[in-house]
């Protein structure tokens, strides 16, 4: 259906951006918008442009997305064991998830002064606060998602001389896989705002601290292409994981 | 490929179902604690023994402990006291070459198409993957789904899910296939049909066949035998035989022989 969409027409997805694009720049040119708040996209585009070609971006984009990654590979896996865990052993179970879902009601955000105090600033602390901002919603969706394999599911597995191992490989891993995708998708959307609110707050670089700065400073073209960039980069991630949740999870639809 | 594939599905399993009666329960008390941790007795001293190759169907209310018996059989759940044994060997635990199982809902994987789904018990027995593949598309073939087998179980409606199931349950060519009341979920119609269904892919396999059921008109136009079982504790109160003659046919419903063995199975029910 997609495909005969963008022969006929254009393709919905481009035609919200380009919509988007001509609404901003002309409720900018027109005045609509008071420049001084919202530059023109023509103006921000140039800008971000510009910027790509600063070293000193491409640099703190590259710390930035280093420490994403190492928060996202550590807080995914211990996420993962930790909610399987738990899901798993009725006792420790009732005894620790419910610190786990209390943990995930509070705002993260109030806790960072701390990770600054015991951490100072730099790599080890933005990772480790982007692990602490992603970790408990992995935990719990991990331990809904083992909670809800079908014991009838495993019941057939057993029936049929299932080892233990079989069973994870089998039941276990194919039920769960449309869950750890769409886990994977919140968890770096969590992780991902942890280490931009890290930067943000005290840091002496990385593309958050560089939006802090251009806010501070009123660049507003600077701000809004790094905004741009952020965007790019989460849409860019969910995007992908999203289509293998498609590929994956077909069967969901029952 | 079609008529070669069952000869040799039909060779199989008359192998072992040569080997005299299929099981033999002995004794068989089964208790457990109910949530009040008061001892609830499922089954009480039960002992029966079913033949091989022949159709078997348990009935009895609710309660009865027949699907417990059956499960029992299938070494998903253990006796209290007493064994079963099945082609001579004490049931312990599940065997899949020996025992097929068919549950009331088809429990087939829904992440697998159809033919996966059936190659799942042969998979976990690590059997190569041609081979894998040939068996499974033989025994669809066998309960009429040959053309669904890259269907998924969201894509196949209920009645030839079950027909699935019970292509999986025969996957192993075990010589006993227990089921424990496969159509019920079912619509009357793709009941009646299946029931036939079963009918001819068992006049083919010939091997030994356990059904539970609540239903008078199945178990009667089925079995070879009924083993009907009263409640509380569930007990055997009769074992019947079914002397109508094979094949059988919608119009035997109607005639007075069917009437009076599904009254009578009736009556032992009611008064049980």
């Amino acid at each position: 259906m997609n495909s005969r969409l963008s022969r006929t027409a254009l393709h919905p997805l481009t035609l919200f951006l380009l919509s988007l694009l001509v609404v901003w720049e002309l409720v900018s040119r027109t005045g609509a918008i008071a420049p001084g708040v919202l530059p023109p996209a023509s103006k921000v585009f140039g800008v971000l442009a510009e910027l790509l070609q600063r070293p000193a971006v491409w640099k703190a984009i590259g710390v930035t997305a280093w420490a994403v990654l190492v928060a996202f590979l550590i807080a995914v896996p211990a996420g993962i064991a930790i909610g399987v865990f738990l899901a798993e052993n009725r006792y420790w179970g009732a005894v620790l998830k419910p610190f786990f879902y209390f943990l995930f009601s509070i705002p993260k955000s109030i806790f960072l002064p701390m990770f600054i105090l015991a951490m100072g600033i730099g790599i080890p602390q933005k990772i480790a606060y982007g692990v602490f901002s992603a970790i408990f919603i992995v935990v719990i969706s991990i331990s809904a998602a083992v909670e809800s394999i079908r014991g009838s599911h495993i019941m057939v597995a057993q029936c049929y001389g299932a080892t233990r191992r079989q069973i994870v490989a089998h039941v276990y891993l194919p039920s769960m896989l449309p869950a750890i995708l769409e886990t994977l998708r919140l968890g770096m959307i969590f992780n991902f705002t942890g280490v931009i609110l890290a930067e943000m707050y005290v840091s002496r670089t990385g593309i958050g601290h560089l939006i802090g700065v251009w806010g501070e400073n009123f660049q507003l073209p600077q701000l809004l292409a790094g905004i741009v960039i952020v965007s790019a980069a989460a849409v860019i991630f969910n995007e992908v994981v999203r289509a293998f949740e498609k590929k994956y999870g077909h069967w969901r639809t029952e | 490929m079609t008529s070669r594939a069952i000869q040799q599905t039909t060779i199989d399993v008359n192998s072992v179902a040569q080997q005299k009666a299929a099981i033999h329960v002995n004794n068989v008390t089964l208790a457990y604690k109910s949530s009040n941790s008061d001892s609830v007795v499922a089954l009480d001293n039960v002992s029966c023994s079913i033949e091989s190759g022949k159709f078997v169907v348990l009935i009895g209310p609710s309660g009865c402990g027949k699907s417990s018996l059956l499960m029992m059989m299938a070494g998903l759940r253990h006796p209290t006291q007493g064994e079963i044994s099945c082609n001579g060997k004490p049931v312990t635990g599940p065997d899949p070459d020996r025992v097929g199982v068919v549950f009331q809902e088809a429990n087939l994987y829904p992440w697998l198409n159809a033919q996966k789904n059936v190659e799942f018990p042969l998979m976990l027995k690590k059997i190569p993957a041609k081979e894998r593949s040939e068996r499974a598309l033989e025994v669809l073939d066998l309960v009429g789904l040959a053309k669904f087998a890259k269907s998924f179980p969201h894509e196949l409606s209920g009645g030839m899910k079950q027909r699935v199931s019970i292509a999986r349950g025969l996957v192993h060519h075990p010589g006993v296939l227990l089921m424990d009341e496969p159509f019920a979920a079912l619509d009357e119609q793709t009941r009646l049909t299946m029931g036939d269904e079963l009918l001819r892919i068992w006049q083919r396999t010939k091997q030994t066949l356990v059904f539970v059921t609540h239903s008078l008109t199945e178990a009667v136009y089925l079995a070879d035998e009924i083993i009907v079982m009263s409640a509380r504790p569930g007990r055997i109160a009769e074992t019947i035989p079914i002397p109508l003659p094979r094949p059988r046919t919608m119009d035997m419903m109607s005639t007075e022989v069917f009437g009076q063995l599904r009254g009578r199975i009736w009556r032992l029910i009611r008064d049980a």
